[in-house]
């Protein structure tokens, strides 16, 4: 299966965690997933406190605790001289005298601009006060940014206070167009700096980063994602004054030498967490000094790092038992040895998060191995594993309700079986990605649609999934759906009848992506969807159709405006709680006599509903062409809403023929309901779906008999092998 | 035989007997409870509390009372602390002057009563909240200890915490 642009299927569904270059984090502005993932992943057990800083001050309690604290010791040790007028304050004033312990608790309660108004009453406060405000300046917004910066830039005799000396959390990463090295100088001489987060700041340079750094020896963490000029500099400077790093960020590493990176490891033996990507210089000769000289490593992340082999990673698995997150990705001498030395039994119990992605080397014994070595597994991502197979999903189901997080992208061998075994073990499943497995069915489909967490399908490429794949999953889910995020690209038999029963049973949808897809690649569709990113080429951009955000939205008042008019012809069951809304809608707070109700039925060509409520298959081929009509006409909505009254006339006077149709199609459910008991899970029974037109989807059902189902579920759908 | 009661004494040697119940509300008396009587009360327990005075403890007491059967969030949570409301009840029993809510809030720190020592925080927060310095001063009984040049120059420099 080629399709053109591939390369747009990888922006569609490179692995979250690969946030590689700037293209990338165009393509997804709103990223949440791997911050869901973080949280859902890194907040339990003893570690609070990740060492660095992400995007969000998500643990300003915890700062707040630690500044308290440090201020609480410097007022006990420090003696406090009050001048005649601040004796007076605090003879009278019964706040003032409260400890300070109180006072912090008591301003904790405040929001910065009342800590400002309280800074300029007296001396007291202003002691106080002026340590909670610059302990992390605020550069989250232009303007306060912008002041910061001029108080930051004037000499220090021409301040009232040296600011520096308060500062402990800096982080540039909100306004990253207005940070420069002019601007980061300005912040050299902060003693007490603790974190430093510098996340997409790519106009630094390591000439002012390794200048912020000199004296810092309180650094615990600094976050240098994005920063493209990491050189040797930035990392001997941390190695000779930050004795106390804990948290080491430079995925951007690829010009830093084994060298520097060798004496950075044994000069900081406190890391914790460490990231080194796309660098040829991490060798086993880093690996081994990492496993010598940090024994408190919880995470490794080594994406694109060729040169490492599991020579010494295989001690560290060994000896490191806190490890927590383990990384590494295009690493050919990463074998099913990784985990031998370790004894076949529990012993990995802090390990939530393993991503072998493109270890090409790796086959099913090592996933039967890590699973019996590290039950409590929480992400798992196995993408570009080409020898992976069933066998690791039967693994994996091992890790029951643990798992959240899956990735399987290009991994072409698993089936239907595979995924069929883990979902119904791993309930709990939040994150799958299936991108590329090409030999997955609708059967898929029904198996993830009894995960009541899953947030992100990814299904790009998967083109044997069809219409009535997505109407399974739509109509086992229900409606209130929690799914976030839908990956389709690719999945080209896709039409959009489907699609826009998913998007409104999905309230919570963010991110939708339908590249190259012929059905949606028309101007009304993809007027809602985004942008292509800037570098793709023009057949890439005229396939590409993925909508976030605002363009969900658009997207389903798009097509829900567009079906509105005609929603008595989708409807299949019942379709009379559908004519009494019809009703109110009409005739307001009235009842309608039942003949008016015919006469305005027949006018829109719905009498025969009223005749005969049973004849439901007949609406349902006649929805067939509506979607006929919908996905590949150009009509206008005045045009369209003709036709398909004319189209329903002509249908009514076929009735006969129809009901026909109708009887076999009554016999196609009946058996399909027979089949359905063999499925697990299965919420509701199968019922022909009703959108597909059924020329495309000929029928629903194979000559198998249910009992087959489970030995050759293609058969469940058999349209796509016909197709 | 009644049950055993615990008697609270407060720095001017008032008695105030209590059930375990409304005491076990202070951390500090009900780790001195478990801790002096491991197997349980089995006759009357004196507490002193030498820093705190009778009107005070009176007024602490009827906060236990009040509040021995209210399930508090965790300690721990502290964003679940910082974002609650003040209780509607304890905003009207905090209703006292200046003097008698900080000594509130220093029993409540002193006999670790978290609840309330976050109540009585919260209320001295909302008197300050929105407050010019100039009206800060004069609620809080504190003469201006800046000169002219001092006041601006800060204001100056910290202008940037006004900004949302």
């Amino acid at each position: 299966m080629s399709s053109p642009g591939s390369m747009s299927e990888d922006v569609n569904n490179v692995p979250e965690h690969i946030g590689n270059n700037a293209f990338n984090r165009d393509v997804r502005p709103t990223e949440s997933d791997e911050q869901m993932v973080r949280q859902s992943a890194g907040r339990s057990g003893n570690d609070h406190r990740p060492g660095l800083e992400f995007q969000m001050d998500n643990d300003s309690n915890d700062d707040y605790q630690d500044l308290r604290n440090a201020i609480i010791k410097r007022k006990s040790s420090a003696f406090v001289y009050r001048n005649e007028i601040q004796k007076l304050n605090y003879a009278n004033s019964l706040l003032l005298k409260l400890p300070t312990e109180i006072l912090l608790q008591i301003f904790h309660y405040l929001e910065r601009k009342d800590l400002f108004m309280l800074l300029t009453v007296c001396h007291e406060f202003a002691d106080l006060i002026i340590e909670i405000l610059w302990f992390r300046p605020n550069m989250q917004i232009d303007s306060s940014f912008k002041k910061i910066r001029e108080v930051m830039e004037l000499p220090r005799h021409k301040t009232h206070w040296d600011y520096r000396t308060y500062i402990k959390r800096l982080n540039l990463s909100f306004m990253t167009k207005l940070v420069d090295d002019q601007l980061l100088y300005s912040f050299v001489g902060c003693p007490k700096l603790e974190r430093l987060t510098l996340v997409n700041c790519t106009k630094l340079t390591r000439h002012s980063i390794s200048a912020v750094l000199q004296n810092c020896d309180r650094l615990q963490s600094i976050d240098l994602t994005g920063v493209s000029d990491i050189h040797d500099d930035i990392i001997l400077a941390l190695a000779n004054h930050c004795p106390r790093l804990q948290g080491l960020y430079a995925p951007g590493c690829g010009q830093v030498s084994e060298g520097a990176i060798l004496k950075l490891l044994k000069s900081c033996p406190m890391l914790k967490r460490v990231k080194f990507n796309g660098s040829s210089n991490i060798t086993d000769e880093v690996i081994k000094a990492m496993y010598e000289n940090c024994k408190s490593l919880v995470e490794i992340d080594l994406h694109n790092c060729p040169n490492v082999t599991d020579k010494f990673l295989r001690l560290i698995f060994l000896h490191l038992s806190q490890l927590r997150e383990f990384r590494i990705s295009s690493a050919p001498g990463i074998t099913d040895g990784l985990l031998d030395l370790l004894p076949d039994e529990f012993c990995l119990e802090k390990l939530r998060i393993v991503d072998l992605t493109s270890c090409n080397a790796i086959t099913d014994k090592l996933v039967e191995k890590l699973v019996k070595c590290a039950p409590r597994l929480r992400n798992i991502v196995l993408s570009k594993c080409m020898q992976i197979s069933d066998a690791s999903l039967r693994a994996l189901s091992q890790l029951g309700r643990s798992l959240h997080y899956i990735h399987l992208g290009h991994c072409a061998l698993i089936t239907d079986f595979g995924v069929a075994s883990l979902v119904r073990s791993c309930h709990r499943i939040q994150y799958i990605d299936l991108a590329c497995c090409s030999q997955l069915t609708d059967w898929t489909l029904v198996e993830l649609s009894s995960l009541p967490k899953l947030r992100r399908i990814g299904l790009v490429k998967c083109s044997l999934i069809s219409d009535s794949g997505i109407l399974e999953l739509v109509r086992r889910r229900g409606d209130h759906d929690c799914l976030e995020r839908v990956h389709l690209s690719y999945c080209t038999n896709l039409t959009i009848g489907p699609i826009y029963l998913l998007l409104n049973n999905c309230p919570k949808l963010t991110h939708l992506s339908l590249t190259g897809i012929a059905a949606f690649l028309r101007r009304e569709i993809t007027q809602y969807c985004r942008d292509p990113p800037p570098d793709f080429n023009e057949s890439q951009k005229s396939s590409f159709c993925v909508f976030s955000g605002q363009g969900v939205a658009q997207l389903r008042n798009h097509l829900n405006q567009m079906i509105q008019g005609r929603a008595y012809l989708l409807e299949h069951g019942d379709v009379n709680p559908l004519f009494q809304e019809r009703r109110r809608y009409v005739h307001d707070n009235n009842d309608l006599e039942e003949d008016e109700l015919n006469v305005w039925a027949r006018q829109r060509g719905l009498g025969f509903l009223q005749e005969n409520p049973e004849a439901n298959h007949d609406v349902s081929d006649v929805s067939g062409e509506v979607f006929r009509e919908l996905n590949e006409g150009s009509m206008g909505p005045e045009e369209m809403r003709e036709h398909f009254q004319r189209l329903i006339r002509n249908h009514h006077e076929q009735r006969l023929i129809q009901r026909h149709i109708a009887e076999q199609s009554e016999g196609i459910q009946a058996r399909l309901h027979n089949q359905n008991r063999n499925i697990q899970n299965a919420p509701q029974l199968i019922q022909p779906a009703v959108f597909p037109n059924r020329e495309n989807n000929p029928s629903f059902a194979g000559e198998t008999e249910g009992e087959d189902v489970e030995m050759q579920p293609v058969d469940l759908f058999p349209s796509n092998q016909n197709a | 035989m009644p049950e055993p009661k615990v008697i609270i004494i407060s720095s001017d040697d008032e008695k105030f007997p209590v059930d375990v119940k409304v005491a076990e509300k202070s951390i500090l008396m009900k780790k001195m409870i478990e801790d002096l009587n491991p197997d349980g009360l089995e006759e009357d327990f004196e507490i002193p509390t030498p820093n705190v005075r009778s009107t005070v403890l009176a007024k602490v007491i009827e906060w236990c009372t009040h509040h021995k059967n209210t399930v508090f969030p965790d300690d721990d949570d502290e964003d679940a602390r910082k974002s609650a409301p003040v209780d509607e009840w304890d905003k009207n029993f905090l209703k006292v002057d200046q003097e008698m809510l900080y000594e509130i809030i220093l029993a409540a720190n002193y006999l670790n009563i978290r609840p309330l020592m976050d109540s009585g925080c919260k209320i001295v927060a909302e008197m300050i909240r929105g407050k010019s310095p100039e009206e800060l001063r004069r609620t809080f009984n504190i003469v201006n200890d800046f000169s002219p040049e001092e006041e601006a120059a800060i204001r100056r420099e910290n202008e940037w915490a006004e900004d949302r």
